[in-house]
């Protein structure tokens, strides 16, 4: 069996059938759309910072985009929600391609610049000026598709495909193609890898899934602001979850979702200076101790972290 | 309206220069994005508040006390951090994270030692009644801390093209790795640049009450992105270009405000976005900085 | 030479700033044949081969590969027409594995014709047993046969060598002659950029002297070194030997 099949199997499937029957043994079902809500993200954001070193600090925008864009097909178009939940994943990717020539940029250059992009988005959709289109400020209600079982199965649907996507990334030609770019762009040409076409595929698939998070979030939880489908702890705690469990990995991020995102709903809500804190020494400690995440405490020892 | 807009403009971009420059010195210096520093100038900020309310220190004799405290700070955090992220594989992107970090724990504590509620300092501390130019009146305390920004500027200015250590500064800026093959001790002019950095933010923050409105320990990251967009605009890694950037963004500012303010909010993104994609390397610049 | 040159380099120009790395580099180079390029650092070598590997835009002259204007191929194109390289200093996939490293080339670098045989050439540069290895994990002699092996499974006709042998002990230096030598009698053009003159004797056919962006000699070794302008360069130069 190929070793992303086997990792799959390994990780992916058992992840995806324990919060296909969490619901039945614990009521708060919010809470566990939300947790597959971020294990998407999570993995939609390693798919590029991990396996491109590309870092999207405003990723929360193609999630606010694919949010509107589920909303406005059913609004205007008045579309059955799976019709409007491919016009999310597609609100998602027209951005990324808009944004696809902030790849010619490096580093912290781009992370400035998507955060930069990001923020534009939200700015539009808010403005009172478009009320008539977005609802401006003053948010969307999407009551005749409220559906909430339908949109968790769906919801674990995407989750899926991204743990599928991320596992094949990791083993197949494609993946290994572009882990060797990120470790040496030059070389990687040298050998024949077209970089930058890798990079826009990479890119576009992880606004994919930003945006199919998005219009999966409007459709489950049916009524939003734009400050809750752009808010920007959205791209952060997803930056921080990947980097807690380990980039370019399929069981960091995981972690990351689970072990983080826990206990912010354990100490997080009521207050969130509190985690904020938390979160913030975290990434300090990480980028100066362990800046491959927790994984490579394994990995180093010669363990397989899949 | 027009000139009176361009005028407020232009005070403005004073202001704005100052805080984009201790971010494009430490840039300049570090090849280090301070994400950190728009939350360094919201702590100037309430430095200035209690040193007011509570001491009754007026802004402009608190100034000094800021600058030299935040200095003083900035050295040993340059030692305990920079130097350990230097030597790693990808140093950009990981101090760029890094700072992120230092950010979030600085806005929380913040927030835990201050609350959330906004707070000011009432702009008559800096004297009453309007100055009258060109016909236009401006507001006494935008023209004070305009004069305090173009003070700084000279002050690096002087710093950079007329002091030793300046010089050292400015072979820093131009290769790391040459300065270091010609015996000049890096991290020591780094670490002053950082502290530099650090004072400048404070400085520019002791201000923010007069031209940013109130302030709340989570005024940082929209600091942030005009600070960003102001060295982006004025060439990053030359601290002196900054000033064209903070003037492109104060008149930007201002017309967008005067004429479309429904759209006002979009200026420093579209901005920086626009700078980044047409002249990455900045108005003035020569550095490109590509993938 | 022979009659068809497989790279033909005219007038080729490249500035930094208002400094001229190269000032106007002509040659060309046939199959099977090797061309060794000498002179001090900074004398252009390896910007030579970064313009011709397509790292480098160059600001002026011409370059033809099999016939065919060569300007305006990206890098990958370059690899896929069959030119490739090694770095100076190793520049691996260093979170892969060595074999995941020549996979990845023999791949994607690969334009036409039987693939590489991948086992036959890791063991060919002694680096079957490491195969499964991280390639952060190896020496840095390691890592230059690694780059080598990366290059040769793109079955390039044109190689250019970038100071491979800096860092080999003797035998190692002899062995690594012989395999560019039989990588020649296959019909691989090489241009080969190396400071170590013995080296050199033992694998090019002729060599090029550059001093500040110009050639200053092009022919035989054995005559280079007694020409009066070469002498000049290098004397006082640290390479020299």
């Amino acid at each position: 069996m190929p070793r992303a099949a086997r990792d799959f199997l390994r990780v992916g499937v058992p992840v995806v059938l324990l919060f296909a029957l969490l619901p039945l043994f614990y009521q708060n079902e919010l809470l566990l759309f939300n947790f597959v809500l971020f294990l998407i993200l999570t993995q939609g954001l390693n798919a590029v910072y991990g396996f491109t070193g590309y870092l999207p600090f405003g990723y929360v925008g193609f999630f606010g985009a694919g949010a509107y864009g589920f909303a406005l097909a059913v609004m205007h178009l008045a579309a059955p929600p799976l019709l409007a939940l491919l016009l999310a994943g597609l609100a998602g990717v027209v951005l990324g391609l808009i944004l696809t020539p902030l790849l010619r940029l490096s580093g912290a250059y781009f992370a400035i610049a998507n955060l930069a992009a990001a923020q534009m988005v939200y700015q539009i959709i808010a403005n009172p000026a478009l009320a008539d289109i977005t609802k401006g400020p003053y948010g969307v209600s999407l009551a005749s598709v409220f559906a909430p079982r339908a949109s968790y199965a769906v919801a674990l649907v995407i989750l899926a495909f991204v743990l599928g996507l991320v596992a094949w990334l990791r083993h197949g030609r494609f993946g290994l193609a572009l882990q060797a770019m990120r470790d040496d762009p030059v070389s990687a040409a040298m050998a024949g890898i077209p970089v930058l076409r890798g990079r826009v595929v990479a890119w576009l698939l992880s606004a994919l899934i930003a945006g199919l998070a998005g219009g999966v979030f409007a459709w489950h939880i049916s009524v939003f602001y734009p400050e809750t489908a752009f808010d920007i702890s959205i791209s952060i705690f997803a930056i921080v979850f990947t980097l807690f469990g380990g980039a370019a990995t399929l069981t960091g991020p995981i972690a990351g979702v689970l072990v983080l995102y826990g206990l912010y709903n354990v100490i997080g809500i009521s207050v969130p200076q509190y985690f904020q804190l938390i979160y913030g020494a975290l990434i300090v400690g990480l980028v100066l101790f362990l800046p491959r995440g927790f994984a490579s405490l394994l990995s180093r020892r010669g363990i397989d972290v899949p | 309206m027009l000139l009176h807009a361009l005028l407020g403009g232009v005070v403005f971009g004073c202001y704005f220069t100052l805080i984009g420059l201790g971010l494009n010195l430490v840039f300049g210096v570090m090849r280090i994005v301070n994400l950190a520093h728009g939350d360094v100038l919201m702590l100037g900020s309430f430095a200035a508040y209690f040193l007011f309310h509570l001491a009754a220190l007026s802004p402009l004799s608190a100034a000094p006390l800021i600058v030299i405290g935040f200095f003083l700070l900035g050295l040993p955090f340059y030692y305990l951090v920079v130097p350990r992220l230097a030597a790693s594989r990808d140093a950009e992107m990981l101090s760029f994270i890094l700072f992120f970090g230092v950010q979030q724990i600085i806005e929380a504590l913040a927030a835990i030692a201050f609350g959330s509620s906004e707070r000011s300092i009432p702009a008559r501390v800096l004297g009453i009644g309007a100055v009258h130019l060109w016909g236009q009146s401006l507001p006494r305390a935008w023209v004070i801390s305009a004069l305090v920004a173009l003070a700084a500027v000279l002050a690096l200015y002087l710093y950079l093209y007329h002091t030793r250590l300046g010089l050292l500064t400015r072979a820093v800026m131009a290769s790391r790795e040459e300065a270091r093959a010609s015996g000049i001790d890096i991290h020591r002019v780094s670490a002053i640049a950082f502290g530099i950095g650090l004072a400048l933010a404070g400085l520019a923050g002791v201000f923010a009450p007069f031209m940013l409105g109130s302030i709340t320990p989570a005024m940082g990251s929209t600091i942030n992105l005009a600070a960003f967009a102001v060295i982006v605009v004025g060439t990053l890694g030359n601290p002196l270009g900054t000033v064209l950037g903070g003037l492109v963004y104060g008149v930007g500012l201002l017309m967008m405000q005067t004429y479309l303010s429904a759209w006002a909010d979009l200026l420093p993104n579209l901005l920086l976005i626009l700078v980044l994609l047409v002249r990455p390397s900045g108005l003035l610049g020569r550095r490109v900085r590509l993938a | 030479m022979s009659p068809e040159p497989l790279l033909e380099i005219a007038g080729l120009v490249k500035r930094f700033g208002g400094f001229r790395a190269l000032d106007g580099v002509s040659f060309s180079l046939g199959p099977g044949e090797v061309l060794g390029l000498v002179g001090p650092n900074g004398s252009g070598k390896t910007t030579c081969i970064n313009v011709i590997s397509g790292l480098y835009a160059p600001d002026g002259g011409e370059m033809r590969f099999a016939g065919r204007p060569l300007g305006g191929n990206a890098m990958h194109r370059r690899a896929r027409l069959g030119i490739n390289r090694t770095f100076q200093s190793p520049r691996p996939f260093a979170s892969l594995s060595v074999r995941q490293n020549v996979e990845l080339a023999a791949f994607y670098g690969h334009a036409e014709g039987p693939r590489a045989d991948i086992p036959a050439l890791l063991a060919s540069l002694d680096l079957d047993s490491l195969a499964p290895r991280r390639a952060e994990d190896l020496n840095s002699a390691q890592q230059k046969l690694l780059d080598l092996a990366r290059a040769l499974a793109t079955a390039p006709r044109l190689l250019l060598v970038d100071e491979l042998a800096a860092g080999l002990n003797p035998a190692e230096l002899a062995r690594m002659a012989e395999r560019l030598r039989a990588l020649a009698r296959g019909g691989m053009a090489l241009l080969v950029v190396e400071h170590l003159l013995g080296f050199l004797e033992s694998v090019t056919d002729r060599v090029i002297v550059m001093n500040a962006g110009r050639e200053i000699f092009e022919g035989d070794l054995s005559a280079a070194v007694r020409h009066p302008e070469v002498v000049r360069v290098f004397l006082g130069s640290d390479h020299a030997g």
